[in-house]
């Protein structure tokens, strides 16, 4: 061990990998052990450190929750971990940490979604009975009357589906805490309820009615 | 409990070695005015040269700081003495053990063998009196068995000097 340290302290310089980091890489270099940060994290006060770094001085050498650069408190709900495009090959709750017990890293805050662009919510109800139109004067002129009336239905129902289209791509996610990609799935059931209370929901009424009476109506016509 | 002697230290683990290799090869590029590493095959005991600033009562003297690194380096805080003779100053004992917060309680990773060489000298700057503190007689006695000051209870009252 004393032979490695002497031989490396007598020629740092031949270290490539730590030359370039000096210069280069200094922005993203953990502030306690100098590397580029392992699985980094932020500060309110800007300071980045790698989580390992950070979770041991914090919980198991230091006596106060400062941040090791500036003194600044450190609340750790508001650290700000910083997900790269960087490879994670295994599972890094699966990682054997040494020594201490070291929990994940705390995941990142996740704010709402913006809003669709205002053009999307004006097409919609266009689209939707834009989309009716067409189909339903093709089966006007069809003597199928039965299949006719068959596919108005669905085609209320299609419209729906693609109205949740957008909202579920686009729309605001309550939960947006926890893993990353799960986070999406789970917002996708309030934005189904925002959706419904906010917008469309007369307009969408007035056409179904429209749509029964039409139905009705060929009905009546058909068994007359 | 007595102070351990670099030889019977535990050694650097990997992320001390790692951290420490780092400092070296930063302060031979950019070392801290008025210091000089004294090079030698031991990466866990750096000897420093420090040269009063000038312009103040250290003036053309010279000391040496021996900084010994612990293994957990940098989560616990290196031990930095004079070698004696140690500057004449009111926070330095004639045993070469300093009387610094940062160096104790105050640590932090994110400080450096630069840092603290850097306030180490501005501690010494600051100084209007050339003298030893009240105590450190009985201090030195209290120290004879090798402990290291690390081990002792600081108390921290004066932020002028």
């Amino acid at each position: 061990m004393s032979s490695n340290i002497s031989e490396s302290t007598r020629k740092p310089q031949e270290t490539p990998s730590s030359n370039t980091t000096t210069n280069d890489a200094g922005d993203f270099e953990c502030n306690i052990c100098f590397e580029l940060a392992e699985d980094p994290i932020v500060t309110l006060c800007g300071h980045l450190f790698c989580w390992p770094c950070l979770y041991k001085w914090l919980h198991i050498h230091s006596r106060s929750q400062e941040c090791p650069v500036c003194k600044a408190l450190i609340q750790q709900d508001k650290l700000v971990p910083l997900y790269g495009r960087g490879k994670t090959q295994t599972d890094p709750r699966s990682k054997p940490l040494p020594e201490f017990e070291i929990p994940h890293r705390p995941s990142g805050q996740r704010p709402e979604t913006a809003p669709p662009a205002q053009d999307n919510a004006t097409n919609f109800p266009n689209f939707g009975f834009g989309g009716f139109v067409p189909m339903a004067s093709a089966r006007f002129g069809n003597f199928a009357m039965s299949s006719g009336i068959g596919g108005l239905f669905p085609s209320l129902l299609d419209m729906q589906v693609h109205g949740f289209q957008n909202p579920l791509q686009y729309g605001p996610i309550r939960h947006g805490y926890g893993p990353r990609f799960s986070s999406g799935f789970h917002g996708g059931h309030h934005v189904h309820e925002i959706f419904h209370s906010r917008r469309g929901n007369q307009e969408y009424n007035l056409l179904k009615t429209l749509l029964l009476m039409i139905g009705i109506f060929i009905v009546l016509v058909m068994i007359l | 409990m007595t102070s351990p002697s670099a030889s019977s230290r535990k050694a650097l683990s990997k992320i001390a070695t790692n951290r420490l290799q780092k400092e070296l090869m930063e302060w031979q590029v950019n070392p801290p005015a008025g210091f000089k590493h004294k090079v030698t095959d031991n990466l866990q005991r750096w000897v420093i040269e420090v040269n009063g600033a000038p312009g103040t009562l250290y003036s053309n003297e010279t000391f040496q700081l021996q900084v010994d690194f612990p293994e957990h380096y940098p989560m616990e805080a290196p031990q930095v003495i004079f070698i004696p003779p140690a500057p004449l100053h009111p926070h330095i004992y004639s045993n070469g053990h300093i009387c610094l917060d940062i160096l104790y309680d105050s640590w932090s990773p994110a400080m450096t063998v630069s840092s603290v060489c850097i306030s180490i000298l501005s501690m010494l700057s600051s100084s209007s009196t050339k003298q030893r503190p009240n105590d450190d007689e009985r201090y030195v006695k209290n120290c004879r068995n090798g402990r290291s000051p690390k081990e002792t209870r600081w108390w921290f009252h004066d932020d002028k000097v």
